[in-house]
Order: C-alpha cells, then sequence, then structure tokens
C-alpha cells in the first residue's frame, strides 16, 4: 500500500482528465446540464451558449469554467461570493408591469452579435432600467445575477462523481432513478457497507444508478452479480456519465430471472458442429464464440448458487418479497439486504412480513430528509424549491436461525406461569380472586419490556 | 479491516445483537466468558461457528446473534466518547466529498471514530486517512481501537490541536472532514493541506447556524467556492399491521338502524296515545282527561326505555339487523400493514456547510493548454455557423 506523502500517481488524475469519447456533463450558465459525448476534430454546439472545437476541451481537468471566445475556451477562475451592503431600499415604490426597459431584445440581441461580454450588456440595461436604483442590493444582485447567466456564452465542466451523476439524473427524471437521490444513494451504499474486495448481488432497475455506486466503491476489486428482467445485459445508462476504466466494469456481470433460477436448465444451442467436424473457419469461430457465451453463463450461475455473497441491495419495480425469495439463499451470515422503494407501502409489507421471520434481524424502515440552503451573507436560507422524496430504504441482516435457542423472557414468564400455577393449586382460591394474582404479572412483564431484552424487538414494532 | 472469513475465529471482532438497543462489540478470546442478563456465552464456543448466527446461552436461557462487524453496526454498538455522527450525516459527507476507493481524507476531530470506521471502509487499502484529535485520552483511545481493528495501514493518528498547529501532511489529501468545534480556525490549514493539483474538496460539520456564518466566510476569505450548505435525517418508520379501516357504510347502516328503532318508537308512542285516548274516551267522565293524558305519556317513555335495550320487533319494511352488519364483517377480517413517522424522531444533527477548492495552479495549467489548443487549432478549425448568434 503507497501511504506516500505527496500528490499520487498520475494514473488516478487521468479519472479527472476529459479524455476523447468520454460523456460530458456540462453546466450552463443557466443552471442546465446538458449530456454531451466528446470526440477529437468535431465542434460542441451549445445553442445560444456559443460552440467550440471539442479538441479545446480534449486534456482538460473536470470541473472548470469556461467562457466561449471565437470557438475556443478561456478558462473563468472561480468567484468568490460577494458582499451586499444593506440598505433602506424597499419594494414600497416598484410596481408590477410597470415599463422600466427600454433597451428592446431586437437592440440586445444586436449587442450580442457584436460579441459583447455579458456583464457588459447587463450594464447597459441597467444604465437604462428605469427603476434599478429603487431595487434593493438583494434585488439588484439577483437581477444582475439573472441577466448575466442569460446572455453568458460559456460553460461548466460537471466533475464526473457520483453525487454530480446521481444529482444529474434525479433531476432529470427521478421516476426513471426510482426517486433515489444522491442521500439515498449514499445511504443504500454504506448499509450494504460496499468495500473494495466484498462481493454482493444487486437488482437495480433505477436505470442502473446503483450498480454504478457499488462498481465505484469496488473499484475494480470484488465482485457484483445483477439479475435483470431480460435476455442480455442491461445497459445500465447512469453508467455512462462516469467513464469508468475498464478494470472497473470488468467485475460486473449479469444473470436474468430465468438463468438465476437453480431449477431452470438454460437452454443453449450445441457448440459442437453438427458434422462432428468444422465446415469452415467461419462456422468454427461462431461456434468457439458460442461456446465461450454459454461457458461463462454457466460460470455465473455456479458463482450465484455457490452463495455467500457480502450482501443484496434491491432498488426494483418488481415485488421485493419475490426477489428476497430467490436470492436470499445465496447471501452469507450477516450479509446486508438493502432494499429501496420509492413507495412506503411496499416497504411496510415487507417489514411486516420480515419482522416474523428469524431468518431476517433487525428490520427497520427509514425515509432520507434532505434540506438545501442558500448560505449567502445576510441572506442565508433553506432553498425555497426542494426535492420532496427520495424514497424509503429498509435493511435488514441475514442471520442463521437457532429453533432450540429461546429468549430469556420466554423462560422467564414460564418460571412466572409455574409458579404462579403452584401458587394457586395450592390456595385452591375462589373463582372470583383467581383473576388477582394475574395482574402483577403483567405489570412486571410490562416494567422488564422497557428493558432491551429480546421481546422489545417486538413492542418497538407493534 | 474486519475479518471477512465465514467462521468466527480466535481474536475476531464481533458485533454482538441482544436486541435492536442493545448491541456490543467483544472481541474473541479464548477462555473468556461473556456474562449478561441475556445469557452466559463462552467465547471458545462462537469460535468456528458462521457469522450471524444465533447461539443459546448455555443455560438455556436466552440467545444472542454474532454478527461481523460493519462500520454501520460499529457505530450502534461503539463505546461513546463524545457525541458521534449517524448513518445520514456520514453517508451524505462521503457522497459529497466523493469519497471512494484511493481517496485521501483528513478527518479532525476524532471523537468516537464513528466517520474514521465507515471512511476506512469505503477508502480501502489504497486509499489513506489521516485521523486528528485533540484530547490525548481520546486519541489514545482511538489509536488502540484501529490497531486492534486492523486499520494500522490506513488510518494514521494523530493528538494535535489542527486549528493552532494545522495538519501534517501537506498538499496531499483530496478531502477534509472539520468536526470542531470551531472550524473557521482551521480553515487555511486545511487548504494546505489539500493536493494543488486537482479539484479538492471540504466539508464542515457544526450544530450552530452561527458557527455555519463564520465558516463560510472563512472559506470564502481562503479561496474556496461553490459554498453549499445541507441538512440531511432519517425518519425512521413505525410499521403496524392493523384491521383495515371500517367502511363508513357500517357507521350508515348502524344510523339507520337507530333511525328506524326512533321512528319505531314513535308509532308506538302514537299507537299508545291513541289507545289510551280510546280508554278514555271509551270510559266515564271526562274531569281527569289531562291528567290521564300525562300519565299515560309517561308510561310510554317508561316502556320506550325499557324497550331499547332489548332487540325491537322490526316494523314492516325495516330491514333485518343481520343484512346490516353484513358489509362491515369482512372488512374487519382484513388486516394490512401501515408506516407513520416515529412520534419523536431526531429533529437535527447538524448543519454540513460544503466548498469546493479549484487550486489556480489547475486553472492556470488549463488555460496555458487551452491557448495552446487554441493556437494549433485556429488554422485547422473550419468555420461554422453558430447556431445562436
Amino acid at each position: 500500500m503507497d501511504v506516500a506523502e505527496g500528490p499520487s500517481s498520475s494514473s488516478v488524475v487521468s479519472e479527472q482528465t476529459i479524455e476523447a469519447g468520454h460523456t460530458l456533463l456540462l453546466k450552463m450558465p443557466t443552471g442546465d446540464v446538458r449530456p454531451h459525448k466528446i470526440e477529437k476534430d468535431t465542434t460542441v454546439n451549445l445553442g445560444k451558449f456559443g460552440s467550440f472545437h471539442a479538441n479545446h476541451l480534449i486534456g482538460q481537468p473536470y470541473g472548470l469554467t469556461y467562457d466561449i471566445v471565437d470557438k475556443s475556451l478561456k478558462v473563468v477562475p472561480p468567484r468568490p461570493i460577494q458582499e451586499v451592503e444593506d440598505t433602506e431600499a424597499t419594494n414600497e415604490l416598484i410596481n408590477d408591469g410597470e415599463f422600466v426597459q427600454p433597451l428592446t431584445s431586437e437592440e440586445i440581441e444586436e449587442l450580442k452579435k457584436q460579441g459583447l461580454p455579458a456583464d457588459e450588456i447587463v450594464k447597459r440595461q441597467i444604465e437604462q432600467h428605469a427603476n434599478y436604483q429603487l431595487k434593493t442590493e438583494y434585488s439588484k444582485e439577483k437581477y444582475k445575477k439573472r441577466k448575466v447567466a442569460k446572455y453568458s456564452k460559456g460553460f461548466s465542466t460537471v466533475i464526473p462523481a457520483l453525487y454530480n451523476v446521481c444529482e444529474y439524473w434525479f433531476n432529470k427524471d427521478a421516476t426513471r432513478l426510482r426517486d433515489i437521490r444522491p442521500d439515498a444513494l449514499s445511504q443504500i451504499l454504506n448499509l450494504a457497507s460496499i468495500r473494495p474486495g466484498g462481493r454482493y448481488l444487486c437488482v437495480d432497475d433505477a436505470s442502473g444508478i446503483v450498480v454504478t455506486g457499488i462498481l465505484q466503491r469496488l473499484a475494480g476489486e470484488g465482485r457484483l452479480i445483477t439479475i435483470c428482467d431480460i435476455e442480455s445485459p442491461p445497459a445500465y445508462p447512469c453508467m455512462v456519465q462516469m467513464n469508468f476504466p475498464k478494470e472497473h466494469t470488468a467485475v460486473i456481470s449479469s444473470l436474468n430471472w430465468a438463468t438465476a433460477d437453480e431449477d431452470y436448465t438454460p437452454i443453449v444451442a450445441s457448440s459442437e458442429p453438427p458434422t462432428g467436424k468444422f465446415k469452415s473457419e467461419g462456422q468454427k469461430s461462431r461456434l468457439n464464440k458460442r461456446k465461450v457465451a454459454s461457458d461463462m453463463l454457466m460460470r455465473h450461475r455456479e458463482e450465484l448458487f455457490a452463495g455467500e455473497f457480502d450482501g443484496l441491495v434491491i432498488a426494483s419495480q418488481y415485488d421485493p418479497w419475490s426477489i428476497l425469495e430467490r436470492l436470499y439463499p445465496y447471501l452469507g451470515g450477516s450479509a446486508s439486504i438493502v432494499v429501496h422503494s420509492p413507495q412506503v407501502q411496499i416497504l411496510s409489507d415487507l417489514h411486516a412480513k420480515l419482522r416474523d421471520l428469524p431468518g431476517y434481524l433487525g428490520p427497520s424502515l427509514t425515509e432520507g430528509f434532505l434540506r438545501r440552503y442558500q448560505v449567502l451573507p445576510g441572506r442565508t436560507h433553506p432553498t425555497m424549491n426542494t426535492s420532496g422524496t427520495g424514497g424509503f430504504i429498509l435493511h435488514a441482516i441475514k442471520v442463521y436461525d437457532d429453533p432450540n435457542a429461546s429468549s430469556v423472557m420466554a423462560h422467564r414468564q414460564k418460571a412466572k406461569k409455574a409458579k404462579l400455577e403452584a401458587e394457586a393449586n395450592a390456595n385452591a382460591a375462589p373463582a372470583t380472586s383467581s383473576a388477582e394474582p394475574e395482574r402483577p404479572v403483567s405489570d412486571e412483564t410490562l416494567a422488564e419490556t422497557t428493558q432491551p431484552i429480546e421481546s422489545s424487538d417486538a413492542a418497538m414494532e407493534s | 479491516m474486519w475479518s471477512t472469513a465465514r467462521e468466527i475465529a480466535d481474536g475476531d471482532l464481533v458485533i454482538i445483537w441482544f436486541t435492536r438497543d442493545a448491541l456490543q462489540p467483544l472481541h474473541i478470546t479464548a477462555g473468556k466468558e461473556l456474562n449478561t442478563r441475556f445469557g452466559v456465552y463462552r467465547h471458545s464456543d462462537l469460535v468456528g461457528v458462521p457469522y450471524g448466527s444465533k447461539v443459546g446461552s448455555r443455560n438455556g436461557k436466552g440467545f444472542i446473534h454474532v454478527l461481523r462487524p460493519t462500520p454501520e453496526l460499529w457505530t450502534l454498538a461503539l463505546p461513546h466518547r463524545t457525541q458521534i455522527l449517524y448513518l445520514a450525516d456520514i453517508a451524505f459527507v462521503t457522497s459529497w466529498l466523493d469519497i471512494k476507493p484511493g481517496s485521501r481524507v483528513i478527518e479532525a476531530g476524532t471523537g468516537s471514530g464513528s466517520f474514521s470506521h465507515s471512511t476506512a471502509r469505503t477508502i480501502g487499502p489504497t486509499g489513506h486517512l489521516w485521523s486528528y484529535e485533540f484530547h490525548e485520552a481520546r486519541a489514545s483511545k482511538a489509536r488502540e481501537e484501529f490497531t486492534r481493528h486492523g486499520m494500522d495501514g490506513i488510518v494514521t493518528l494523530n493528538h494535535r490541536n489542527v486549528c493552532k498547529d494545522g495538519f501534517t501532511v501537506e498538499d496531499t489529501v483530496d478531502a477534509v472532514f472539520l468536526d470542531l468545534p470551531a472550524p473557521w480556525e482551521a480553515v487555511q490549514h486545511a487548504k494546505k493541506a489539500l493536493r494543488k493539483d486537482r479539484t479538492t474538496r471540504i466539508c464542515c460539520f457544526s450544530p450552530c447556524m452561527e458557527q455555519v456564518m463564520r465558516t463560510v466566510s472563512a472559506l470564502n476569505d481562503a479561496g474556496f467556492t461553490d459554498i453549499t450548505m445541507f441538512e440531511t435525517l432519517l425518519r425512521p418508520q413505525q410499521v403496524d399491521v392493523l384491521p383495515a379501516p371500517p367502511s363508513v357504510a357500517g357507521a350508515a347502516a348502524q344510523l339507520k338502524r337507530a333511525e328506524a328503532r326512533r321512528e319505531e318508537k314513535r308509532l308506538r308512542q302514537i299507537a299508545q296515545a291513541q289507545r289510551a285516548k280510546r280508554k278514555r274516551d271509551d270510559g266515564d267522565g271526562d274531569g281527569g282527561a289531562e291528567d290521564g293524558g300525562a300519565k299515560g305519556g309517561k308510561r310510554a317513555r317508561t316502556e320506550d326505555a325499557e324497550d331499547s335495550g332489548a332487540a325491537d320487533t322490526p316494523l314492516a319494511g325495516t330491514p333485518a339487523p343481520a343484512a346490516d352488519a353484513a358489509p362491515s364483517a369482512p372488512a374487519e377480517e382484513r388486516k394490512i400493514s401501515v408506516s407513520k413517522a416515529f412520534p419523536e424522531v431526531r429533529g437535527h444533527t447538524s448543519y454540513l456547510t460544503f466548498a469546493v477548492l479549484l487550486p489556480p495552479a489547475v486553472y492556470a495549467a488549463a488555460q496555458g493548454a487551452a491557448e495552446a489548443q487554441s493556437s494549433a487549432a485556429s488554422g485547422a478549425a473550419t468555420p461554422q455557423a453558430d447556431a445562436a448568434a
């Protein structure tokens, strides 16, 4: 292990450098994010934000902001937060619908054509704005920021970090991600305890965001088997923007619900030539390929059926219980089981089922809450619009039951019952008072459940 | 860092799960005994048992589950030396700071080591964590713990006040996590420790808004950008299996029955009054007419009161009670699972202030590269119409 202090080797750095063939996420001045696959000797056209020659971007580190000037790129240094002086201005004298801006959109278009930078256009707008001076300083800031974003020609490259990729997809179409928000994804990965070298099972019908997360956390060490509902291995579109090196994706293999069924024998066409001899080189290579594919399928099946996986993550449109029934046997003892669903009902049904089964320890159901704040001097507050849900997560641990082991509670209750019966028999109490001695028992039992003893699990749940 | 073998071996760290609220870390030491109110267990009896097994007590009373440690279980079981970080915050910070296998990370302070264990797991043997703790006793306890958990290759623990003395590395780490009372005092030091050849990230963890404001201004002054702040929590859900809520049809039927009974009573009263009147009319003299009427009325009411408890003889046209009860009966049979947030939950842990450091060297070099590209490409580039221009 290399713990040498100082910047790391170049191979790690290259992870953050833009290469031809990478799929980039480009952030527009307005905040929109667009994907773009960059190829050498092409032109990248960002519509009203300009266009530039792709080669300018190849070899650049990720995460920078550029102005587009004459089809080439100018790096824009990051801007610090501007202090805004508080003034007495209010919106007392500002009315909606008043004519305040004599600069027409045609004139602005003309200025843009002349190649005037965005802040210069905004400056002219402000000069002609009838009410600008009436605005509060905060409001002026907002106005400037909005207008500059509107007229800017430029963009930023988004670093292909898991958080960014998840956020991009979530904002684009949360439904395709089955509502897996970046915070939910991070919880899933931690709850499943994904670590380099671990072996995991995953059912991902969430565009591959969970698979992407697991692959990043494995970083080429360990194993991931996914089970899908289609014949050929799924595409997992979220993986694309991560631009994973080959080693990262080499650890994943996919089976489907038919080939993952132990009782089913996949129908594999023979890879032997029907005549016993290869007719041609073409036939030989075709049949060899077929043999490689079927051998691989059999190896993956054997690997799955051999079991002892460290964890199972489910983010699927299918009934989670039907998935657990099939994949539970392949988990090792103490393996983490994590199930995500956009709907709490799906998981409360599952929770109600699992807590009665001795093979599932401590099922818990949680919902994530995430709130972002705007932090500006004198203007700090939670953002006005926010995501309402990141879905729900159920977590449980696989355990091996021992039906002979009985709880302390059961023993205490048994002992008390025996004692009471003995007393009752000795006293031969009349029927009316027979209910009396039972009361202290239940009181005591109640007092005991406040202590962390075995049955408090059930007490907490019910 | 922890055993990955299927079975427990002597010397392993295991997590003993008594109940959801009672977990305990245990170093398996043959010859020792675990004696709790959940039973008595010999360590040697746990050796060779698969992780995740339920084990019954020697005296037959009580059982435990013996689990493989994970940072998440450790967080639930660890001996608290300080207020600790929990899953939602740890997971979110890991994600925003882009902590992954191979990452080099700084954390200050170490505290109870909750974040340290999670980070060590995530960065793996190719990454490194420098952890700083200014409290001497806590530092040595944590150091001891990291060694016992086989994390020496991944974590370097320093007893040090980073606000005063800075960090022990420069131009090295990808991410810094500050869980300090005054993180703003460590921001400049953090900047020095962050590597200068790429974009790096910082997170400051503070419970109070005033701390956030000072941190933000220190980050801004130090040249950090993209400053943003989050709050994240877990809302645990309580699941209950209940009878499905009954339909209002049942309530309506009951009301209708009551109404029918009232109507029946009213008609009976009228009938009784008429009977009484007929009696009176049949009898001689009309002197006590008012008295008799009043008496009749009273008698009728008393009879009603007696009647109301008993089953009424239904009048013609009134549906039988059995038919009314029918629709509500199956609803009571059906059970459903429902969930709601626990009545009392954690409402706040801390604010997570994040920022990015884009070292000037990175964009200066990028600018140089872009310009070199420009001059090389200017001849080759074909003029193309800008769609928006």
